[in-house]
């Protein structure tokens, strides 16, 4: 089969390409640490710490080193999967990060799932009569959406559904292997976080649809009778949803940066949180596990987001996208 | 007649103005009969199409006009007159085959989407059955595989096969041609054509095909239709204009066409194409008299004034013309 054989050098171009990417990003982040003033170890320690504590913090950390030594070590290491051991509380670094990870990603992926189911039909409605009083509001209520920060929204419904109505729990992911808990702790964050980005997709659909129902074949389609609602629904939709799905590849990291703000308000574990206490302790070293990690999701992310567009239309499998 | 198009007048709003894009246009189509609507750029050919299907732009307007489709009568005046007919008792082959296939959908959903319209509740098997000997009617080399396959992997010429395929499983009584070999190399021209032409003969349904090329109507077309500024000049059989064209911008039209064994000058630039002197009147304002008064080479004073009626061509009662230099004959 000549189009397996091609989908499969696609994929394998991507991931090379995935590899490289990922390498670069970390060297990039690894030198603008090193490009910081002051020596971690006196930053980290404060300025009442005795000198041997600095130099066994030093060599602890691997500070007195030259830096492409440092560099080697820092590659080979993470190549492993090992990231050092926090000097604060002695734990993998590893581990700080595995531990908040899924509590980031599920907050993520329901927030953009949300973002989606409600973003969509909102678009293709607005898209269906434009110009019309529907499409007016539908858009009034998007651009109220996007305009809004997502600090915000976070402290409204916080204050609203938390505090006031006692509806949904005020803080924290719930317990852990408590499953029900731990969904009735999102839905206030993941709400918050998707809020923008329903009406950021909503307008793009609108919009990219919009493009696509003014091509020829929408004409060839309704000259042989196709129901509008098949037309709009399932062959345009299709074609529409090509640039959106590209621009959420980008959107994701972005996803990761608003969860900063949400998780902090929440008081949620996860890796906006983290990086947040991480900074205030200046623990650079988590910190820059953080920061490979969420580089690392970011490309797989667009990785993801390549292949589904390789599946939604196929001449970008083709190479003639 | 089995299609008949009496008096189809269209307007478009363009903010402020109104442009008229077709004046009192009327067509007679005979079952298994090719009609060629010929006309320059810009003289409401396509508009013709469009008023019949019911795809006109929204901007445009259709002010009055009655359709005979399979002997019902449908007033065209209302937008979705015709929708009924879309897929069942019209199709339509489009002017560019590289844009009229939607290119994230295979080749094969496609055109079993035209099934799903005209046979609603059968089974999707007996479909792909159906769209594949479609394709094989169409002359597609390889139906099986070329179900499988997107519109960019087929070449111009494949993709005007694929929409004729679908205007095939659609069995109209109307089939509507618009331009379609105008997107095309010359070499796949007369094949495209030789496929309209064995469908028609296939399914016995009219043909109306829109072309700006008079070769085509001569070569395939049983009567012609001339028209200019969205007025239609002169009708008859191919061979009653071709032999006696009744208007002199039928005339011209003809005379436009360069003979193949023509004599060449040595010197390329000394070689001259016949043309049309002017251009088409302005849309807004039509000029009293006839329409084409400003242009025609044999006017006189009573054309600036008197918009001419239709008079006969020498005999036949089914060749007319527009033109005040038939009045006296």
């Amino acid at each position: 089969m000549i189009k397996a054989q091609r989908t499969a050098a696609f994929i394998a171009s991507r991931l090379v390409s995935v590899v490289l990417t990922i390498a670069g990003a970390t060297l990039l982040l690894f030198l603008m640490m090193r490009l910081v003033p002051g020596d971690f170890a006196s930053v980290m320690l404060g300025p009442r710490a005795t000198p041997e504590l600095r130099v066994q913090i030093t060599q602890a950390m691997g500070l007195d080193r030259s830096i492409p030594e440092q560099l080697w070590l820092f590659f080979s290491r993470i190549a492993t999967g090992d990231f050092g051991v926090d000097v604060v509380s002695n734990r993998p670094i590893l581990d700080i990060v595995m531990d908040v990870i899924p509590n980031t990603l599920a907050l993520a992926f329901s927030a953009l799932a949300l973002a989606l189911l409600v973003g969509i039909p909102i678009g293709v409605i607005a898209a269906l009569k434009p110009g019309s009083w529907l499409d007016s509001g539908l858009a009034l209520l998007s651009i109220s959406f996007i305009t809004t920060p997502t600090l915000v929204v976070s402290v409204a419904l916080f204050l609203v559904f938390a505090i006031g109505l006692h509806w949904l729990p005020v803080a924290g992911a719930g317990e852990p292997g408590d499953t029900i808990d731990q969904l009735r702790h999102l839905i206030l964050p993941s709400v918050a976080l998707a809020l923008g980005w329903i009406g950021y997709i909503s307008r793009l659909v609108r919009a990219s649809l919009l493009d696509t129902l003014a091509e020829l074949h929408v004409r060839t389609l309704r000259a042989y009778g196709v129901s509008e609602y098949r037309i709009v629904g399932l062959y345009s939709l299709k074609l529409a949803l090509v640039p959106i799905v590209s621009i959420l590849g980008i959107g994701l990291g972005e996803l990761i940066g608003s969860s900063v703000v949400v998780e902090i308000i929440f008081a949620r574990p996860g890796i906006g949180s983290l990086i947040f206490n991480s900074i205030a302790q200046r623990n650079y070293p988590i910190v820059q596990a953080c920061v490979v990690f969420i580089v690392t999701f970011y490309i797989i992310a667009n990785l993801m987001v390549d292949m589904i567009n390789a599946l939604l239309d196929p001449r970008i499998a083709a190479g003639r996208g | 007649m089995a299609i008949s198009v009496r008096n189809l007048s269209v307007d478009y709003n363009l903010s402020h103005v109104t442009a008229h894009a077709l004046r009192d246009i009327s067509l007679e189509i005979g079952k298994g009969e090719i009609l060629g609507l010929v006309g320059e750029s810009g003289s409401g050919k396509s508009t013709v199409a469009f008023a019949l299907m019911g795809l006109l732009a929204n901007n445009a307007k259709v002010t009055s006009g009655t359709a005979t489709i399979g002997g019902r009568s449908y007033d065209l005046t209302r937008r979705d007159a015709t929708a009924p007919l879309r897929g069942r008792g019209m199709a339509m082959i489009f002017q560019d085959p590289m844009l009229s296939l939607n290119p994230v959908f295979t080749v094969g959903t496609q055109l079993c989407e035209v099934l799903r319209r005209r046979l609603p509740g059968g089974d999707r098997k007996a479909h792909v059955a159906m769209a594949e000997e479609a394709l094989a009617k169409v002359k597609l080399s390889d139906p099986k595989r070329r179900m499988g396959q997107y519109p960019h992997e087929l070449s111009g010429g494949m993709r005007q096969r694929v929409v004729i395929a679908m205007a095939l499983l659609s069995e109209p009584v109307l089939l509507i041609a618009d331009e379609p070999t105008t997107a095309l190399d010359v070499t796949v021209e007369a094949q495209i054509m030789r496929e309209i032409v064995s469908l028609r003969d296939r399914i016995g349904c009219a043909v109306l095909l829109i072309t700006h090329s008079l070769g085509l109507v001569t070569e395939y077309c049983d009567r012609i239709s001339v028209l200019y500024a969205g007025e239609r000049l002169e009708h008859g059989t191919v061979k009653q204009v071709q032999q006696q064209p009744g208007h002199p911008y039928t005339r011209m039209l003809f005379d436009c066409e360069v003979a193949i064994d023509r004599q060449r000058a040595v010197n390329v630039t000394e070689n001259r194409f016949t043309v049309i002197p002017g251009e088409l009147p302005d849309p807004f304002r039509r000029p009293s008299g006839c329409i084409f008064n400003g242009r025609c080479d044999v006017s006189f004073d009573a054309c600036a004034t008197t918009v001419p009626d239709e008079f006969a061509v020498g005999d036949a009662a089914d060749h007319g013309a527009r033109c005040l230099l038939l009045a006296g004959s």
